[in-house]
């Protein structure tokens, strides 16, 4: 790997990004070195800030919908459940069960195809290319699924304000039954592998180790808390939507190391797997969608949390009565456990570091959500819609 | 020493024997990967059996897309000229679809069903010019026992612009 290097006040800082061999998605790191030990760490995110938040003031309700599951391409369900969530508990209404049920369903197939991809991309930052093609080729039965269910591979635009969009016919029921037995037997596999692969594990145990008061102080979230011991986890702590009827066993280790961090994962999938054979055989029956949802939506300020694969996402809605949100805040678990990588980071060889970012299922296109713009003076004003695309349009012709 | 050797055939093993499984990529563009039915891909817009376009200019699709990808300007129909059934029929139906997120909106919003997202998901452009696609793309053949558009048709059979429809299943 060539790396660039300068020399600041007697440290070496080794810039990592925004572009870089290493990385898969921008952003920019800057690791200072001790020969191979890296003494101090700093991010810089935002690079494929796409203005979404400020977007959704501009289309309404409906449309948000579809603006709000692309802020990330993994957990697209799991943001669009989230806004709909709120949304429907803004204008006070209820989602029939079998909504419900399918919602949560489509989030749990959602959490195996992203913790697998997130396996394969781990093992290949460990320089274990074998596992990342075994698991990718294993994650695309439940891509397949995912398909016939939704449509879509990605994006699967399952959600419309209050409701879904399809049905779960027995046919699918079928599918989906099978294609979880095989994916148990392989995950079952994986963990084996990861807690006995010698080579493995000298790049997993011990390295990055995060206990529990430092989980605590650092607010981490998701199962890379959960790997250190931290209970939290939304459908348990607050259940929401279906997990009030098909509640979910929380899975917890403590060494707080990058192999319990794989272990987590992989033990969560077998709850996955139990979850979505418990809503195909007890899928209640009922109506897809309310008959009607308010085109306006009644002032108020609403907050929904939802656990995605990564994490708790955090949603909080603003409505002025009109048929535009006023303001929509979105907080993803990804920006909350950037900061544990830096300080996991102290102490470690400069190798680990693709690790050790990895080990927190990073989504760089998930960091990049607030917006404050300063002008030349320094102070910040708000800016309309209008105004920032403005000066996107004169930024780009100034370029030209 | 002879627990290594065991590792090292263990593994070897596992290397034979996908050597001999078939491959689970398939070698596209030669072999196609066939799409599920609920797949979402390129659009086209729907004719009745007797050739009539289904398409009434409403604009709702327009209205509901959260890309702003369609454009609708609608027309009168007359029974000399007739196009749809009732009143209007779209005159332009364009659709950008380096806008288009797939989502299936269009479809939803629909009164006639008659814009359907279908199989094809093979578009690509060679500047963005290209990548608005017109009515003329869109719009299915003639069916067999249909009559192309423009028809002249008696007066009075074709004023209900909406057709009779059961829920969608
Ligand atoms: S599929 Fe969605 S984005 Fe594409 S034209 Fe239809 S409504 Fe618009
Ligand atoms: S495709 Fe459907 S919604 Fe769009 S203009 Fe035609 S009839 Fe109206």
């Amino acid at each position: 790997m060539m790396l660039e290097m300068t020399q600041k006040e007697e440290k070496f800082i080794i810039p990592i990004g925004p572009q870089h061999p290493a990385l898969k998605e921008p952003g920019h790191f800057e690791f200072a070195v001790d020969g191979e030990l890296v003494t101090d760490a700093t991010v810089r995110l935002g690079y494929v800030h796409r203005g979404i938040e400020k977007g959704a003031e501009a289309r309404n309700w409906n449309q948000n919908l579809y603006l709000v599951e692309r802020i990330c391409g993994i957990c697209s369900h799991i943001h669009a459940f989230t806004y709909a969530r709120g949304v429907e508990r803004l204008a006070e209404v209820e989602v029939p069960p079998r909504a419900q049920a399918i919602r949560v369903l489509v989030a749990e197939l959602e959490r195996i195809h992203s913790h697998m991809l997130w396996f394969g991309v781990a093992a290949h930052e460990a320089g274990f290319d074998t596992l990342f093609m075994f698991s990718w080729r294993d994650r695309e039965t439940i891509m397949d699924i995912l398909e016939g269910l939704t449509g879509n591979r990605v994006n699967y635009s399952a959600n419309v304000l209050g409701g879904v969009k399809f049905d779960v016919t027995d046919e699918h029921r079928k599918t989906i039954l099978e294609a979880v037995d095989f994916m148990e037997k392989r995950t079952k596999h994986y963990l084996n592998v990861v807690t006995t692969d010698a080579m493995f594990l000298q790049r997993t145990r011990g390295i990055g180790v995060a206990n529990l008061q430092q989980a605590h102080r650092l607010g981490i979230l998701g199962p890379t808390a959960r790997a250190s011991g931290v209970k939290r986890d939304v459908r348990v702590d607050a259940p929401y939507s279906a997990y009030k009827q098909f509640p979910i066993k929380m899975v917890v280790e403590t060494a707080g190391d990058l192999e319990a961090r794989f272990v987590v994962r992989l033990k969560e999938l077998f709850e996955s797997y139990r979850l979505i054979r418990e809503i195909l055989n007890n899928m209640p029956e009922g109506d897809l969608q309310v008959k009607r949802f308010p085109r306006r939506i009644k002032p108020g300020e609403v907050i929904s949390r939802v656990e995605a694969p990564r994490g708790e996402v955090f949603y909080y809605i603003r409505s002025n009565g009109g048929e535009m949100p006023e303001r929509l805040k979105v907080r993803t678990p990804t920006m909350m456990n950037m900061a544990s990588v830096l300080a996991m980071a102290v102490g470690h060889q400069l190798a680990d570091m693709p690790m050790l970012l990895v080990g927190i299922d990073p989504c760089f296109s998930c960091n990049d959500r607030g917006v404050a713009i300063c002008n030349s003076k320094g102070d910040h004003d708000q800016w309309t819609w209008e105004r920032l695309r403005q000066h996107g349009i004169d930024f780009y012709a100034e370029k030209v | 020493m002879i627990k290594e050797i065991g590792e090292l055939l263990k593994g070897m093993s596992i290397t034979m024997r996908h050597f001999v499984t078939p491959p689970v990529t398939v070698q596209y563009p030669e072999v196609k990967r066939p799409v599920r039915n609920r797949f979402k891909g390129r659009h086209e817009l729907k004719r009745y059996d007797n050739g009539l376009e289904k398409c009434i200019g409403c604009a709702l699709c327009a209205a509901a897309c959260p890309a702003d990808a369609i454009f609708v300007e609608a027309s009168e129909n007359t029974d000399e000229n007739r196009f749809s059934p009732g009143e209007r029929y779209s005159s332009t139906y364009e659709i950008n679809m380096l806008r288009c997120i797939y989502c299936g909106f269009c479809e939803d919003a629909c009164p006639t069903e008659a814009i359907v997202l279908e199989h094809n998901y093979e578009l690509s452009f060679y500047d963005r010019q290209s990548a608005i696609y017109t009515k003329d793309m869109l719009i299915v053949d003639v069916p067999v026992n249909g009559l192309p558009t423009p028809q002249t048709v008696e007066p009075g059979i074709f004023n209900k612009a909406i057709p009779e429809m059961e829920d969608p299943k």
